[in-house]
């Protein structure tokens, strides 16, 4: 009987426990912050284990918090985004690149980042890393990664049309020149490889072409579509396009493809094509850099330009967890691990800070191509004219660039017909 | 008199089985069609008057017809709304003709061969508009596209046809793909037209003489005018709509030339956050398939009579 009696109460007394450690666990969920991420890292195969990874490795070091990755595609997250914060339901952090960054800023629904942003952060942040990222004086958007356009070169190509491989052009007449030694020798190449379809992202690749003429067809300081540079740029587009130099209509990622393959002589694209035709050629890296170059964009009348790919951290002013939210963000930037796992080792970009504190990482970045972009390509960046009219702008330059390269309309009528269709 | 006294019996029989009751039945359907359908229709006229920018957190200004009327002067507009009718009509037209044509084709088809040639045929339709878009896209590319390898290895062109970079060619060359699909959709349902044709009918063609030509225009022909005025009715607003495959396949370019009403739409409102307009282009839209189909059916009824 008293043997029965104290099974009961030992029974009892486990149960009571048990209930307890229930409880504390319960309390100790419940203390735990969950952070939303909305990002399309996590929706593209290359990228995701990489992400996946800086987001276990920073929940491991911060148990009190919780990662939610929101899996949103390129082209969907801006839409998705705008829709969310006018909703009142945006995500705590979110990916954003381009135009789109912009696009949020301007709605207001962003929290302001510069009280967040430590005196040695702000230091080590590479110079022009948050151009175009303040509205009002305040940094609505962290830079997380840069990837710049370059213009990659394939001395393969070059030698076999009697071209010295390590002299890419620089002016636009060295290119034409180029242009022609390739296409005479090698017909199956394609000489040049830009993006002339239509929409935002084309836009901005097309951009330091256009500022390599002097044309500023939109923005501050714009001369108007109808400028002669303009017209000089639409011009030389017609002619190369009917020479048979560029291939029209293709988006640039259809052209990386045919870059590994060794199908395109000059490419101007960002510096994670390095990692794609590497995965696409299983090319060594001793292979790669014997094989392609890269180096800042020709210039004709205007100077060598290039355009910021990199892609920015944003945090809503709604949410409610903003130090958690800022410790994340400051994790994916500046982390060696997630610099390594993540920045450079998936999405083939360079970090936006000057020192990571990493040796074996700042070697990396000393590789020729990672060094080109760093020394050479980085200083030429130019601000874009980024806001709610560039998707406008877009629609109507981009329209003009492809009635230039395909119609057969005067390139005075596509001006003015660009010109009119610009957001007044 | 005692057939007429019956058949009135008859036509009366509804009206007194008619239970008033049974009208409120269909309540639920109409709160149903009054928020999924309703709701967003008036919601788009009220967005129309608007100027509303999803980007803008202000309340929108009203602005009367101020979208409607910078839409009268909106050359994309006017460019979209032409081509829109190229590519609904022009794909509808000819993919009904050949729809038609391999329904005659095949009708005296029977056993395996038919099923077999049938199910060829309809395998286009079954593919999804998407990747019926990318598959021509691919063909088209101007260099490395099959069409291209083709023609230019059979000595038929001497250099690559640029077929969705040419702003002349690219919706003609959008088109074939849109019919190539949608044909398979008008070969069903004449194949099925034509099997409902009375025998009687095709006997006494038959018995009277008549040739393929006549017996066809005459007798063939008017039976399958409701299936044709029908299926062409919900392919013209399908097609109206259709936003999938030229999006896939160009984007609305080169330049403007193969934009429709749609992709015009989804640049504004997607692109450009322009609500306020775009439901105004929406609306106009609405407007013109629901006169469409208002002539259609008008057209059809009055051919029953």
């Amino acid at each position: 009987m008293i043997r029965s009696q104290s099974r009961g109460l030992a029974l009892a007394t486990i149960s009571i426990a048990a209930l307890a450690a229930g409880m504390t666990g319960t309390a100790s969920a419940g203390d735990k912050i969950t952070l939303t991420f909305a990002n399309w890292a996590a929706a593209e195969g290359t990228t995701r284990p990489g992400i996946e990874k800086a987001i276990a490795d920073f929940e491991a070091a911060n148990p009190d918090i919780d990662v939610v990755s929101e899996a949103i595609s390129f082209s969907e997250i801006a839409r998705q985004l705008v829709l969310r914060a006018r909703s009142g339901n945006p995500p705590d952090v979110a990916q954003i690149a381009g135009n789109d960054t912009a696009l949020l800023g301007f709605t207001g629904a962003l929290e302001p980042l510069d009280g967040y942003v430590s005196k040695e952060l702000a230091a080590n942040l590479k110079q022009g890393a948050d151009a175009g990222l303040r509205k009002d004086g305040a940094l609505f958007a962290f830079p997380w990664n840069q990837s710049p356009a370059g213009f990659w070169y394939n001395k393969d190509i070059m030698q076999k049309a009697g071209l010295d491989p390590n002299k890419p052009p620089r002016t636009i007449d060295e290119l034409d020149a180029a242009l022609a030694a390739i296409k005479s020798s090698q017909p199956n190449v394609i000489p040049l490889a830009i993006d002339t379809t239509n929409r935002a992202f084309a836009l901005s690749s097309n951009w330091p072409w256009m500022q390599s003429f002097g044309a500023v067809p939109v923005g501050n300081g714009a001369t108007g579509a109808e400028s002669k540079e303009m017209k000089a740029y639409l011009t030389w587009m017609r002619e190369i396009a009917k020479a048979g130099y560029i291939d029209p209509g293709r988006k640039i990622g259809e052209f990386r493809p045919l870059a590994a393959q060794g199908n395109v002589a000059f490419i101007w694209d960002q510096v994670l094509l390095k990692g794609v035709m590497q995965g696409a050629s299983g090319m060594s890296d001793d292979d790669f850099y014997k094989t392609w170059g890269v180096t800042t964009l020709p210039a004709g009348a205007g100077k060598p330009a290039t355009f910021e790919g990199g892609h920015q951290l944003v945090m809503f002013s709604s949410g409610k967890n903003k130090q958690a939210a800022w410790k994340f963000i400051e994790y994916l930037t500046t982390s060696p691990d997630a610099i390594a796992n993540y920045t450079i080792g998936v999405n083939s970009s360079l970090p936006s800070i000057k020192e990571t504190g990493d040796a074996s990482l700042d070697a990396a970045l000393g590789t020729p191509v990672f060094k080109a972009f760093s020394d050479e390509i980085i200083p030429t960046l130019a601000p874009q004219p980024y806001g709610p009219d560039f998707a406008a702008a877009a629609t109507a330059i981009m329209a003009g660039v492809q009635e230039a390269v395909t119609g057969t309309q005067s390139i005075d009528d596509i001006a003015l017909s660009i010109q009119q269709g610009l957001p007044q | 008199m005692p057939t007429q006294a019956s058949s009135s019996q008859v036509r009366a029989a509804p009206r007194r089985r008619r239970e008033p009751w049974l009208d409120w039945m269909v309540l639920p359907t109409l709160v149903i069609m009054a928020v999924v359908v309703g709701y967003p229709i008036v919601y788009t006229v009220v967005l129309s008057v608007e100027d509303y920018n999803l980007l803008d957190f202000t309340p929108a200004d009203y602005i009367g017809a101020a979208n409607y009327a910078k839409l009268a002067g909106d050359p994309i507009f006017w460019a979209s709304l032409v081509n829109t009718a190229i590519y609904t009509f022009g794909s509808v037209g000819l993919s009904a003709l050949l729809g038609l044509a391999l329904a005659l084709l095949t009708e005296n088809l029977g056993g395996a061969r038919f099923r077999a040639i049938r199910a060829l045929l309809l395998t286009p339709w079954a593919v999804p508009f998407v990747v019926v878009a990318f598959l021509f896209r691919y063909m088209y590319l101007q260099n490395g596209g099959i069409i291209n390898a083709v023609l230019l290895s059979a000595g038929i062109i001497d250099a690559p046809i640029p077929w969705l970079n040419s702003a002349v060619i690219a919706l003609p060359a959008v088109m074939i793909a849109n019919i190539w699909a949608m044909t398979p959709f008008f070969f069903l349902l004449l194949s099925a037209a034509l099997s409902a044709i009375p025998n009687e009918v095709l006997e006494s063609a038959r018995v009277d003489r008549a040739g393929t030509w006549g017996m066809i225009w005459h007798i063939k022909l008017p039976f399958l005018r409701n299936p044709l005025l029908i299926s062409s009715l919900l392919m013209v607003i399908s097609n109206f709509n259709d936003f999938a495959k030229i999006w896939a396949m160009t984007q609305g370019g080169p330049g403007y030339s193969t934009s429709t009403l749609v992709v015009y739409v989804y640049r504004l409102a997607f692109e450009r956050f322009e609500f306020g307009y775009a439901s105004a282009v929406g609306v106009i839209w609405l407007i013109m398939l629901m006169v469409f189909a208002w002539i259609y059916m008008r057209a059809l009824r009055m051919e029953n009579r």
